[in-house]
């Protein structure tokens, strides 16, 4: 019991860690284009600015990924759960969240490839930022590790205890009802 | 018929994905997989994540975040609540009452916003908590905004003119004023049917608005005055070379945070709220847009929208048949695609098939939005049905069925625009963007 | 059925003559395969955007592709050979630079697993402005659109203002007057429609950039040795038929350009000899960035 709360402790951290780096990238991506206004109507320039904001963007979505996937933001049909029943609800959550933990380890894994080929293929991009895509891209990979991670512990959790963690914040997100 | 049994297997998976509970960013990755795998030679991961890190990472996509967070923090502030005192006493006495702000709301907004996902967040937040507040059908306000949000794309700036007219070599300028009074147009019948609507419903009961007179009413105007800064903050930085479109977004999360501050509303804490929400709302997107970009390419490979495409030119039409079965050919292609994939990967095809039986090409982008963005409200796949769902926590079917009578005059819409192409047309001939 | 033929994604429209070339290309190694190798052209980025292309056929996820290949000079200056400012500014002088890179080029090439197929030139890249230019003193403090290393050198030299525009955002950016002035070439200006903002074309023949066709060497090296021969023959064909198209387009839209109300002339004689200029030392530049090679290129073109 003991390491599956260190497990707990762990990976909720990384996560909630993934998700603050997730909100930081976003707010970096509109002080980058305040910034690049600033410059362009002072007569400067910022070399490469939009190329980093897009970047920005990419880390800002792929470390949200798991934290979305915790919180219920990401969305799906759960009709047939409902139609099913307890059991069979149980079931059918334990199939969806099992397709969703491949899938989501099948694009980790080529994210994973993806860095390890831009690097020793010395991609860089085109743009006049002129940076190794390497770098950018490894915050991708790394979000979809943690999607991965994050579907597999549910998945676990699931089948070891009948409940995943998946908490739907939609209430919260607007006041309905 | 090769594409007749692609596009069933392509169905068959995708529903059974979706229908299972499989989240739909990923369902969409499983059947680009499936897709690319029995279909082609190349290897399909690499290629998959060649997809993703284009959309994820591309510049032109960073308005949509910057406009989902600038939803946020109007949310934060009194400005959703401001803008129903404003509205409220000019729409309350019509039938219909303020589900009228979804529309409005929407028209407005599309003219600071390229995307129709970004519309409806930013004026979902602001209209969905007052009307629920007021008992309007569920139904309904769900409904209206879903279908009304479609005018983010056909009001200008909008991302599918831009990518229509980059790839058939039009005027964006033009294109551009051609959406505006068919979006009007559009907006017009939405409220027509609110209208009609509420005459005939029986659980039509909303809590009254309190009646006052003419006065009052311009009185309670001032309350409009933050969000008309604001749009003009937004629009104005674009038409004075300010700022470039992609560029407004931020001009408008900017205004957004000045409103907040001076109105008090916003402390530290509800800062990181809104800038959270907006994470993770993009994120659910970005999900959905990378596996789109996905399938967009396996339908590539597969070459089935190619093959549709040739195989509607093969039927030598006429000029009414030709529009009647792209129009369905559009909805079909609507159930697995985004609209700007859509048309990326048909227009080659089909540019020349319009050209050949004498379609304006102006007028034929205004008909290919009105017709990729119907798709944005039919199930499987339609954005604006994923995003609502998020919003509301309603099941897909429900918003799906609530949105029907929407997708309904969009299709009237299509032949409005048959029967009255100068709405396209006529703007773009008589307005031309002098040099200098 | 497809496994067998070859796709070959490309980024621009079908209507331009880079893809109707690739589309002859094509059809070309199709007949001389009696039918039986079948190449599908995926115009409009739609399979793979511009920026992937080259690293997609490298890994094999395409089998054969195009790309405007000086976007890759961050990687390797030689990349950037054909579009040095002022260096090579006619067709022939273009063809000239072009034969005096290619060893250097192929070699680059198939140490990155491409095999080179075909390259079409662009038509030469001219001025786009707002306002009568007679010397670069009349540019300086004009917001200029760069996009490229050599394009944002060019501001830097001639005092402009280098504002980064991406294409989504290029004709409302040059509309409302966030870009002022950008280099290219008459078809881009014909596409966008340049006349709706700007007034003056200058055809200062800046550099004639290429798209290069190349193709992935497992897949190459899968080839039977006649449909190898007839990819490379069809290659020849194409590179002379698209080298045609381009000096038959390149006059073609100067000539839509203008009918369109926009002032279309060469530079004035100050003009030139001050961008002649910048072309040398931006020449110096490059030679210093590519290494012996690439002054080896140089030299050999200069004689
Ligand atoms: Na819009
Ligand atoms: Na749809």
């Amino acid at each position: 019991m003991a390491i599956a709360r260190v497990f707990r402790f762990v990976l909720d951290g990384l996560y909630k860690t993934a998700a603050a780096l997730a909100a930081l990238s976003l707010f970096g991506v509109f002080a980058i284009i305040v910034a690049q206004m600033i410059a362009r109507w002072s007569g400067q320039s910022l070399r490469g600015s939009t190329d980093y904001a897009g970047y920005l963007m990419a880390a800002s979505s792929f470390l949200a990924f798991a934290a979305a996937l915790n919180h219920g933001y990401h969305i799906r049909v759960t009709m047939l759960h409902s139609l099913l029943g307890r059991r069979g609800g149980r079931w059918a959550e334990i199939w969806a969240f099992g397709v969703g933990s491949v899938i989501a380890t099948y694009i980790a894994w080529y994210a994973c490839k993806t860095v390890w080929w831009s690097r020793k293929l010395g991609d860089l991009s085109q743009g006049l930022d002129a940076t190794p895509l390497w770098i950018p891209q490894t915050a991708m990979a790394a979000g979809a590790i943690l999607l991965a991670l994050a579907f597999l512990d549910n998945w676990v959790r699931l089948v070891a205890t009948g409940r995943h963690g998946v908490r739907a914040e939609t209430s919260d997100q607007i006041p309905l009802e | 018929m090769e594409q007749v049994e692609f596009a069933g297997l392509f169905l068959v998976v995708l529903f059974f994905l979706l229908g299972t509970g499989v989240w739909v960013g990923l369902a969409l990755v499983g059947v680009a997989f499936v897709g690319m795998a029995l279909f082609t030679a190349r290897p399909v991961g690499d290629a998959m994540i060649t997809a993703m890190w284009s959309s994820a990472s591309s510049w032109s996509l960073t308005a949509l975040p910057l406009f989902i967070w600038m939803g946020e923090i109007l949310f934060r502030t009194r400005l959703s609540e401001d803008m129903f005192k404003g509205l409220a006493p000019w729409m309350a006495r019509l039938p219909g009452g303020l589900l009228h702000t979804n529309i409005v709301g929407c028209t407005i907004f599309a003219a600071v916003s390229g995307s129709s996902a970004a519309t409806l967040t930013t004026v979902g937040k602001m209209t969905v908590p007052e009307l629920k507040k007021r008992g309007y059908p569920e139904r309904m306000v769900i409904g209206t905004l879903a279908g009304a949000a479609t005018l983010g794309l056909m009001i200008p700036p909008s991302l599918t003119l831009i990518v229509y007219g980059v790839t058939i070599n039009e005027s964006i300028t033009k294109l551009f004023m051609a959406g505006i009074l068919p979006g009007l147009v559009l907006a017009a019948m939405f409220m027509a049917y609110l209208v009609i609507w509420a005459k005939l419903a029986k659980d039509y009961a909303p809590t009254p608005e309190p009646k006052i007179s003419f006065a009052e009413k311009v009185a309670a105007s001032r309350f409009l005055v933050p969000v008309i800064l604001l749009i003009i903050a937004v629009i104005g930085s674009m038409y004075a070379g300010l700022a470039t479109a992609t560029e407004a977004a931020a001009i408008g999360v900017l205004g957004s945070l000045t409103l907040a501050a001076l109105q008090g509303s916003l402390d530290a804490k509800s800062f990181l709220a809104s800038l959270m929400g907006a994470t993770r709302t993009s994120a659910m997107i970005a999900l959905i847009l990378c596996g789109a970009a996905f399938l967009s390419m396996a339908m590539g490979f597969t070459g089935l929208p190619r093959l549709l495409a040739e195989w509607i030119g093969s039927l030598g039409l006429s000029k009414f048949q030709l529009l009647m079965a792209l129009l369905v050919f559009y909805i079909v292609l609507g159930c697995f695609l985004d609209g700007i994939s859509s048309v990326v990967l048909t227009i080659s095809i089909i540019e020349p098939m319009i050209r050949s039986v004498g379609i304006d090409v102006i007028w034929f982008g205004v008909f290919i939005v009105l017709v990729v963005e119907m798709a944005q409200i039919t199930p499987p796949v339609g954005f604006n049905l994923f995003v609502m769902q998020g919003m509301t926590g309603h099941q897909m079917g429900f918003v799906a069925k609530a949105a029907f009578p929407m997708f309904l005059i969009m299709v009237a819409m299509v032949f409005v625009m048959i029967l009255v192409p100068d709405l396209a047309t006529w703007l773009p001939d008589h307005l031309t963007l002098a040099p200098g | 059925a497809r496994a067998e033929g070859w796709d070959m994604p490309t980024a621009y429209p079908a209507s331009n003559y880079h893809t109707e070339t690739a589309v002859a290309f094509a059809a070309c190694v199709k007949g001389a395969t009696a039918g039986k190798f079948d190449i599908t052209v995926h115009p409009n980025g739609a399979l793979f955007k511009g920026n992937d292309i080259k690293r997609a056929v490298q890994t094999g996820q395409a089998p054969i592709g195009e790309r405007l290949i000086s976007a890759h000079a961050n990687e390797n200056p030689l990349f950037g050979v054909d579009s040095i400012p002022f260096l090579a500014s006619s067709f022939e002088a273009s063809e000239k630079l072009w034969k005096a890179a290619l060893p250097e080029l192929e070699k680059l090439l198939a140490s990155q697993n491409l095999v080179y197929v075909y390259a079409v030139p662009w038509p030469p890249q001219g001025l786009y402005t707002k306002k009568a230019v007679n010397s670069v003193a009349d540019l300086k403090g004009v917001k200029f659109r760069s996009y490229s290393v050599a394009t944002a050198r060019i501001a830097e030299l001639s005092g402009m203002i280098p504002v980064q525009i991406e294409a989504a955002d290029l004709s409302q950016a040059l509309a409302t007057g966030v870009a002022d002035s950008f280099i290219s070439s008459g078809s881009t200006g014909f596409d966008v429609k340049a006349w709706e903002y700007m007034t003056h074309f200058y055809t200062v023949d800046a550099w004639l950039p290429r798209n290069v066709i190349f193709a992935n060497k497992d897949s190459f090296d899968k080839l039977s040795a006649s449909e190898k021969a007839a990819v490379k023959t069809c290659g020849d064909t194409a590179a002379a038929s698209g080298l045609a198209q381009a000096k038959a387009l390149t006059q073609k839209y100067i000539d839509a350009l203008a009918a369109n109300k926009m002032t279309v002339s060469a530079p004035g004689a100050q003009l030139k000899s001050e961008l002649d200029g910048y072309g040398k030392t931006m020449t110096g530049e490059w030679e210093a960035k590519a290494g012996a090679a690439g002054k080896a290129i140089v030299d050999a073109y200069s004689k």
